[in-house]
């Protein structure tokens, strides 16, 4: 027993594959991130689990690699790729909120969660009529595609970019979340939106335009995402259960919440496959059933 | 007898003559058809009665589906035997599973209940996936079937139609019971209830548990008709259906799931036969469903006859909510 643990710990004693799984983890984690943001951002405001987000991000992955085919010039064309993506996205996200969601803000649980179940579904056959059943990639930009070496370390260039890409987009949300006067607006919605209204603010654009920023973060995370990522019909599948294992262990409605636990699951996911080989699925979910458990409203969520 | 036994009764009979005029496909739906409103109904024990959502009940139709698959593969008894101790088994484990899932469960309420249930169901989708010397991994279980006489699909219709129709006779008999009556209070005023003095918690439990183990029933009539079990029963999607079913039949009446149940697979089947994008129509039918009619086929029903005004009496109001 003792050497099978020193057998699957061994590589807690390589400094070098320590770093190099930490990384890997915290680029995970970053992915994660950006399709738990919006997610939580939804729920906090909306009240609405929003079970199509996958399906978003998968959107946004399709259209990233159909825009960057349209372009000779791959940095470019990944350039706009990233963009078409987000400004896609928020435009669906807008039309998906005023057409269908708008209508079950007051309905009970079983129907919000069956709407947006359904649009998992037609989302899913659309993306396959669309673009078709075969996996699809993205080249990725030259310059990005190399990889770095420092302290006998080689790390993917890619992986590096993701970091900084997530770290961008998390001090994007934190500024327009508390340093603008629609943060305030979204905050304030988050803690109780009927005063808010109240007040004179007018929610029904406010919620249309969370959804829309929700939907644009899904679209940009799996823009990212292309390149080091099977891009075809079922990535929402895997997809929409991570992001869910993170913002409920975050804490529903908290996007440093999000953070937090994107960080840690890609962790648990880069160092458990080391520790329990095939096992990391049975982790993560252990891992969010535990949190449920004991602090049902997640490291850092609101009260219920 | 009265005309109140009448409607039930021309059912009874319908099902019992049903097979006669159908293919042995047709049968193997009806099968499917009979395990899912059981399911179906089970489930809305939870939701229509005492308002509570669980969005992981795929849990318990899965685990009835491989406690089945392994008392027919694994325990090494006679098959005959093995078969006979299914139901039982079937419904114990189930029921053990909701037991320790309910613990933690049952607490909460709302949304909350709602992902904690669906957190479990994915840990059990995730062991399913991952247990493979037990539950057979990616592959799942295959190749299960009734013994003797019960492996034709008209010996297993009937199987199928006495366990079922004995477990929702079971259930009717729980849900207007005075526990029953405990339950739909709970679902208008949880609150209330706790100030009568009655153990609210305990409660909830005992529902969870009770529809946990009918819903394991259905799997394992489902498992050995369908001749396989997967991990997919499991995974996230499977979610949704039994809520689906509930939905479209009606969450308020007690066998409006039932109906539920049953367009949903005739609907799949038909759909599904035409073209592959399956899951397109079923979204578009969900989508209809929760903007339209909310109240399912049952509540349409009914409304229908009170605006039509198809008596001039005043219609007794029925028991059911």
């Amino acid at each position: 027993m003792l050497e099978l643990i020193a057998q699957n710990f061994a590589w807690a004693q390589n400094p070098v594959v320590l770093a190099r799984q930490t990384l890997a983890g915290v680029s995970n984690g970053m992915l994660l991130f950006l399709i738990s943001a919006g997610l939580s951002l939804i729920f906090g405001v909306l009240r609405i689990l929003n079970f199509a987000h996958g399906a978003l991000f998968m959107l946004g992955a399709l259209i990233a690699v159909s825009v960057a085919a349209l372009l000779p010039d791959p940095l470019t064309g990944f350039a706009a790729a990233l963009i078409g993506a987000a400004i896609g996205l928020a435009l669906l996200g807008a039309a998906i909120e005023t057409t269908l969601l708008r209508r079950i803000y007051r309905a009970p649980h079983e129907m919000q969660l069956l709407l947006t179940f359904a649009l998992v579904f037609i989302i899913g056959d659309a993306a396959k009529l669309i673009w078709g059943r075969e996996e699809h990639s993205l080249a990725m930009p030259a310059i990005l595609s190399g990889r770095a070496e420092a302290f006998g370390l080689v790390f993917p260039m890619y992986r590096l970019f993701l970091i900084a890409a997530g770290a961008a987009v998390a001090a994007g949300l934190w500024l327009t979340l508390y340093r603008t006067r629609g943060g305030i607006f979204i905050r304030a919605a988050t803690m109780d939106r009927d005063m808010l209204s109240a007040l004179g603010v007018d929610t029904r654009k406010l919620f249309t335009a969370i959804f829309a920023l929700g939907a644009a973060l899904a679209g940009l995370g799996g823009a990212l995402a292309a390149p080091v990522v099977a891009v075809g019909p079922g990535l929402h599948v895997q997809v929409i259960i991570d992001a869910f294992v993170v913002v409920v262990i975050g804490g529903l409605g908290s996007v440093l919440g999000a953070l937090i636990a994107s960080l840690l699951v890609g962790l648990v996911n880069a160092f458990g496959v080391l520790a329990f080989p095939g096992l990391a699925v049975v982790l993560t979910f252990a891992c969010m059933a535990i949190v449920l458990i004991v602090r049902p409203r997640g490291l850092l969520g609101t009260v219920e | 007898m009265n005309a109140r036994h009448a409607a039930p009764l021309a059912a009874a009979a319908a099902l019992l003559a049903l097979p006669f005029g159908l293919t042995d496909f047709w049968i193997f739906i009806a099968v499917e058809v009979l395990a899912f409103a059981l399911y179906a109904v089970s489930f809305n024990v939870l939701l229509g009665y005492c308002g509570m959502l669980s969005f992981g009940h795929a849990a318990f139709f899965g685990v009835g589906g491989y406690t089945a698959a392994l008392v027919v593969k694994q325990s090494g008894l006679p098959p005959a035997l093995a078969f006979a101790c299914l139901p039982l088994a079937a419904m114990f484990v189930s029921a053990a599973a909701a037991l320790i899932i309910g613990f933690f469960s049952v607490r909460r309420t709302g949304i909350y209940f709602a992902m904690l249930t669906f957190a479990f169901q994915m840990l059990l989708y995730a062991i399913a996936l991952k247990a493979t010397p037990l539950t057979g991994g990616d592959d799942g279980l295959t190749g299960l079937k009734p013994p003797g006489l019960l492996a034709q699909p008209l010996a297993y219709y009937f199987f199928a139609l006495s366990i079922t129709g004995a477990s929702l006779y079971v259930l009717h008999r729980v849900v207007t019971s005075p526990f029953g009556y405990v339950l739909r209070a709970l679902r208008t005023n949880a609150l209330r209830v706790q100030y009568l003095g009655i153990d609210v918690r305990a409660h909830r439990l005992a529902a969870f548990m009770l529809s946990g183990a009918f819903a394991g029933l259905a799997g394992a009539i489902f498992a050995l008709s369908n001749g396989n079990v997967f991990p997919g029963w499991l995974n996230w999607t499977a979610s949704a259906t039994p809520v689906v079913m509930a939905v479209l039949g009606g969450t308020a009446s007690f066998l409006g799931p039932a109906l539920g149940a049953a367009g949903y697979v005739v609907l799949e089947v038909l759909i599904s036969g035409r073209t592959e994008y399956w899951s397109l129509a079923m979204g578009v039918i969900i989508v209809i469903l929760v903007l339209v009619m909310p109240e399912g086929l049952t509540g349409v029903w009914r409304k229908g006859i009170i605006r039509g005004g198809a008596c001039a009496t005043p219609l007794p109001t029925r028991e059911a909510r």
